[in-house]
């Protein structure tokens, strides 16, 4: 523009000649002339350009070693689901298993490896200095210690870091922050084995959780979720309609949420509800007892201490509860008792999982719900070794630390200072998380979906893991390969695993080649077989003697540090994912929080928000207070995961890290205390915290309809309790005229003839609140993450939210929650459509309500329109590369789903069923000549969830599932009074609550 | 740069524009590609102007008058995934390779073309092609479902007579009127999220 050549004149030249717009983009048409197509060299036999591809492999993010499908679009990953051939997962995905993407693409992950040439300085270094670095490291440091810690592997690179381990002389630690050392303890003690039973959750009648979060973190929670859905939701015509569900813990978790009855019990007197229980069944003879002659009447004797009156005190649970409670437990013939979480993390855990499992036996649970056989695999890894280790670093006597998919430095106090005594220390991570940033040289392993390896999550599953793309940093290398390069083996971690699988080829090859039996394995994302379960034997013993007293200061209150059923054990705070879910109970996101019962927050004169000073005998840490009822009163509660001082811009210098306030003293059965009494100080900050929550009550607004299980059994087809009379009678002429011109309106142009109704069916009596559909959504939709700043504003941008609702409390009625998915109702008479004024939302014929998003200026009039709520604004350029609100820097621009449009600031967005997924759905179908089948489409949403509670289908087709329960009894529409008309119907939950045969 | 430069530099460009939509208006709704006419074998003229064509200059001079007019190439022997996927897809540099490790080329402008190809393969770097066809943002079009619909000789609809041309340029706008009109014309869905979203 020099020259002379300003602006304006610029744009006199372009009216003369008159052709301006067209020009500017190159010929009048098409694109910018420089835009390059760039062809392979060699085609991917298996890659369709615009057509996803789809790998098994098993997700690492957690131990429960759920399958995956990993969706691959020309060489990229971009959206991960549950593999359904896995017998773990059934196909479905928790949050955390989806959101392993973002650990993929981390923009923090290491882009190769790192040395300390100096304090405090990490250097980039090559590959084969890095190797050689170590193999000498190794040999200077044999016979002087060396130890390698890693998380819980239960496949190949487990057993080749024995091996390697084997021919350098070291010790293998295996360290989780949460193990399952009581649990093991507790069946030891009971059963003479410690190993850890399959809980059949799908066939138990009736199910007591003390303080399991088997739906959030424990053990499996996907596959055991998906198992309660099956037992727990309402089926009209089964023997008992639905299994009910208590929840025996001091707060209300996730898994708590679900429960038809919450019995707060004092902390630490779970086991001695347990026994009490035991003994009204034994006494009342209320189960055959299985087992030998005579045990009946020695269990009987050593149960005597624990009548129901007696323990009364002591768990603050009245005796008549307890009573009632064990009664309808024995009576329902297939109980299931569980004991874990919360509830096995006091000095005295093991003991309490040992009275669940006599609970258990005596009920005749154990064989028929509780299976030891398949049993699951968390043998691995005590805190009474990692405790151990971390006196061993201190003392000095380890001389080379190596440490692989475990980060101590994060949760174990003393674990800093001890690495200093160590003389070199080696990091596999892929991030540089605490314990990395304090390692002398970081070899940064491959991401889990880049690599090859296989996980053992429960005996007679084997899981294989395959990479799924090319590594998205070229310069990390698979850990298996470095240490046989290290110690100078040849081949790869892939032929290792090979030689592995070669053995189980003897036993499980049925006669096929073994390459032909890996193939399929590798399709499959495994092989899966079924145990038989054997007996175990109930040890009397396993009855401690006397009541367990619990410890109580008088200023001092008991807080328990639980597992973020987000965040776990901080693992996922480097994943935005992850930090901008709200916490299913809390509605809290990339905070910490530490919950308090108002009625001990009016003791201490305290607001949501407020910063107190929580002070254990091992450390402090400021927290806001969240009040809430979701935790008994006289009792604190803090979540892990956040406080990080290192694992990337996402994690660092975020909230509290709850690890402080732990001792590092084993308890007596080798795990770690969550229970530490502390004293709270007020400090006078104030913190307004990052909640999704809009009212902690649900006000009568008929948003959640729940009934008592003894009406919900007596519905029958055709009646609909919830049908509101959606026109009010002043309206009847009008709806006349209206109903008029909506049938000619339905008779013109695109609207004329025959459509589907995209509709959706979502169960509240199996929706448990996991908000895995939430995380999913972010995934396929490529929804922007906003952080805390714009949290607290309410701009998130999540089109499927989990709305939740404290209920009772007050006037002797126990306090519960309820919960449901809140996104767009896709209404047939769309409150946001009329007011567009340039028919941006808009009408599909086949029932959705549009939103075109090149058409939206962003007056936002359909959000002010919509009762719902599920209409979501770009305030800020999400995308915008470098920008201040940036949701995707590079590289993880690369999950986005290349079939959604990224928004751009100014435009509305909004679900419309993956509107993308249907099209999809109907290209292929027309592809084939056919109709789209029901069940060929499923949205994100639907495709997650492990409770199944969400169907989607064609309305008018009088065939579809999505029909049959639209016409369901429990059925009713939100906000149904305002005639909006939505497409999705909820059923109503069913509660088998205290109350619920009245 | 004066103001009369500008002038010309942008009148000349849109003589440009305008010489490009002649074959547009001229071959619109002909169904063509894949070999052309029957009976009358077509043959690629020798091209001495380059200068003249239409559309972008490409790394390789790749004729398609003389792949898929001359010889009669199939579209879809090389645009293989258009009938299965919404994307057509960009051969392969092996795909060339496949034929032109044979086929040397009969006249010497042919010969130095085909040098690039395979100078190309044995430098394992394919060429970097100059984008003709581009959607504008925000649409997603299916080739699967319309050569379902239209058929597999059905490309010049869209993209022109590339079997005559030397040289791709674009000859349909690719804008939503143009596509709506067709749609109009044979009644079939005009609604917005059959595209955008």
């Amino acid at each position: 523009m020099s020259h002379g050549m300003n602006r304006r004149r610029f744009l006199k030249v372009l009216s003369v000649t008159g052709g301006g717009a067209a020009v500017l983009s190159g010929c009048g048409i098409g694109p910018e002339p420089t835009e390059k197509l760039i062809p392979y060299l060699i085609a991917p036999e298996d890659q369709i350009p615009g057509t996803p591809t789809w790998y098994s492999t098993t997700c690492r993010e957690c131990a429960a070693g759920c399958g995956l499908h990993a969706k691959v679009r020309e060489g990229r990953v971009i959206k991960l689901e549950g593999n359904p051939d896995s017998p773990i997962n059934h196909g479905r995905l928790c949050a955390r298993g989806q959101a392993g993407l973002q650990g993929l693409y981390n923009p923090d992950r290491i882009a190769g490896p790192l040395v300390r040439k100096a304090p405090g300085r990490l250097e980039e270094t090559t590959w084969d200095s890095g190797v050689a670095l170590l193999a000498q490291k190794v040999a200077e440091a044999k016979r002087k210690g060396i130890v390698f810690v890693t998380g819980h592997e239960t496949g190949a690179f487990g057993e080749l870091v024995d091996d390697w381990l084997k021919a350098v002389g070291g010790r293998h630690v295996t360290y989780e922050p949460f193990a399952f050392e009581a649990l093991r303890e507790g069946n030891r003690l009971a059963f003479g084995t410690s190993a850890v039973p399959f809980y059949d959750f799908a066939s138990a009648r009736y199910i007591l959780s003390f303080g399991a979060d088997f739906m959030e973190t424990w053990l499996s929670p996907v596959g055991f979720q998906n198992g309660f859905s099956r037992a727990h939701g309402f089926e009209a015509g089964r023997d008992a309609a639905m299994a009910k569900f208590v929840s025996v813990a001091p707060r209300m978790s996730l898994t708590g949420m679900s429960a038809d009855e919450w019995i707060a019990v004092a902390p630490g007197t779970e086991g001695v509800l347990a026994l009490a229980m035991a003994h009204v069944i034994v006494s009342g003879r209320l189960a055959r007892v299985p087992g030998e002659m005579g045990l009946a009447a020695r269990l009987a004797n050593n149960l005597a201490a624990y009548a129901p009156e007696n323990v009364a005190r002591t768990t603050g649970v009245g005796a008549h509860v307890v009573e009632r409670l064990a009664r309808e437990f024995a009576a329902s013939g297939a109980g299931l008792a569980v004991a874990g979480g919360m509830a096995t993390h006091y000095p005295n855990g093991a003991e309490i999982v040992a009275a669940v499992n006599v609970l258990n036996f005596v009920a005749g649970a154990v064989g028929k719900t509780v299976k030891f056989g398949p049993d699951l695999a968390v043998d691995a890894g005590s805190f009474r070794d990692a405790a151990a280790l971390q006196a061993d670093l201190a003392a000095g006597t380890v001389a080379l630390l190596l440490v692989h998919g475990a980060n101590p430095v994060y949760s174990l106090g003393g674990f800093a200072q001890a690495l200093g005594k160590v003389a070199f220390t080696v990091s596999f991570s892929s991030y540089l998380d605490e314990t990395a940033s304090a390692a002398d040289l970081v070899l940064p392993d491959l991401h889990p979906l880049e690599q090859w390896n296989d996980a053992r999550p429960r005996t007679g599953v084997y899981a294989l893991q395959q990479p799924v793309m090319q590594p998205v940093f070229p310069n990390t290398m698979h850990t298996g390969d470095v240490l046989l390069r290290a110690s100078g083996k040849p081949g790869t971690f892939r032929d290792y695993l090979q030689g592995k699988w070669r053995v189980l080829h003897q036993r499980h090859g049925r006669g096929k080649s073994f390459e032909q039996w890996w193939m399929e394995a590798v399709q499959h994302g495994g092989i899966y077989d079924e145990v038989p379960t054997r007996t175990v034997r109930l040890s009397p013993s396993a009855i401690p003697p006397g009541l367990a007293a619990t410890r109580r200061g008088d200023d001092r209150y008991p807080l328990t540090v639980f597992p973020h059923p987000a965040l776990h054990d901080g693992r996922g705070a480097n994943k935005p994912w992850l930090q901008e879910l709200p916490d299913p109970v809390s509605k809290i996101s990339w905070h910490g929080w530490v919950e308090v019962n108002p009625e001990t927050a009016g003791k201490w004169q305290v607001a949501s928000g407020d910063i107190v000073l929580l002070t254990s005998p091992y450390g402090a840490m400021r927290a806001p207070v969240w009040i809430t009822p979701s935790v008994m009163p006289g009792v604190l509660a803090v979540p892990t995961g956040q406080g990080h001082t290192a694992y990337g811009r996402y994690a660092r210098d975020r909230s509290f890290n709850a690890f402080q306030l732990l001792g590092d003293s084993p308890a007596a059965y080798g795990g770690r205390e969550f229970l530490v009494s502390v004293t709270v100080a007020k400090t006078g900050d104030h913190r307004r915290l990052a909640t999704a929550e809009g009212n902690a009550r649900e006000q009568g607004e008929g948003i959640i309809e729940a009934l008592p299980l003894a009406k919900a059994r007596q519905l029958r087809a055709g009646q609909h309790p919830f049908e509101e009379k959606q026109i009010p009678d002043y309206a009847e002429a009008a709806r006349e005229g209206w109903a008029e011109a909506q049938h000619e309106k339905a008779s013109l142009g695109n609207y004329a003839g025959a459509h589907p109704r995209w509709a959706m069916a979502i169960d509240l009596a199996k929706c448990t609140g996991c908000s895995a559909c939430v995380t999913a959504c972010y995934a396929e939709n490529n929804l922007a993450t906003v952080g805390e700043e714009l949290i607290t504003r309410h701009r998130e941008m999540s089109w499927m939210r989990i709305e939740r609702y404290f209920t009772g409390g007050e006037r002797g009625v126990p306090v519960g929650a309820v919960v449901t998915p809140m996104l767009c109702q896709q209404c047939g008479n769309a409150p946001c459509e009329p007011v567009c004024p340039v028919y941006a939302a808009y009408h599909t014929p086949d029932g959705l309500n549009g939103q075109v998003y090149n058409r939206c200026i962003g007056t936002r009039y359909c959000s002010n329109n919509c009762p719902y709520k599920v209409r979501y604004f770009n305030w800020f350029n999400y995308a915008e590369p470098g920008g201040e609100w940036e949701s995707w820097p590079e590289p993880l621009q690369l999950l986005l789903n290349p079939d959604v449009t990224v928004r751009e600031k100014g435009v509305m967005e909004k679900c419309t069923f993956c509107v993308q997924r249907i099209r999809a759905a109907q290209n292929q179908a027309r592809l084939e000549d056919r109709a789209v089948h029901d069940g060929d489409i499923v949205p994100a949403c639907a495709q997650s969830c492990p409770s199944e509670a969400i169907v989607f289908g064609d309305l008018n087709d009088p065939r579809s599932r999505v029909h049959a329960l639209a016409e369901d009894p429990r059925g009713y529409h939100v906000l149904a009074g305002l005639n909006t008309k939505p497409g999705i119907t909820y059923l109503a939950k069913v509660t088998a609550g205290p109350g619920a045969e009245a | 740069m004066t103001n009369s430069g500008w002038q010309a530099a942008l009148g000349v460009v849109c003589a440009g524009v305008l010489a490009s939509s002649i074959p547009a208006a001229a071959q619109s709704g002909q169904p063509g590609g894949g070999g052309g006419g029957v009976g009358a074998p077509f043959k690629a003229p020798v091209i001495s102007d380059t200068a003249s064509l239409g559309g972008p200059r490409q790394p390789i001079f790749f004729r398609h008058d003389v792949h898929a007019g001359q010889d009669r190439i199939p579209c879809l022997y090389c645009h293989y995934t258009v009938a299965v996927s919404s994307e057509p897809g960009i051969p392969a540099l092996q795909t060339c390779i496949g034929c032109h490790q044979i086929i040397g080329g009969s006249a010497p402008s042919h010969q130095v073309e085909i040098q690039k190809v395979r100078k190309a393969w044995s430098d394992r770097q394919p060429p970097q092609w100059i984008r003709i066809h581009a959607l504008p943002g925000f649409v997603r079009f299916p080739h699967q479902r319309h050569i379902k619909v239209l058929g597999t000789n059905a490309c010049a609809m869209c993209h022109g007579q590339v079997d005559t041309m030397a040289q791709v340029s674009q000859v349909s706008t690719l804008r939503m009127g143009w596509c709506v009109s067709c749609h109009a014309e044979r009644k079939v869905t005009q609604d917005c999220t059959v595209c955008h979203y």
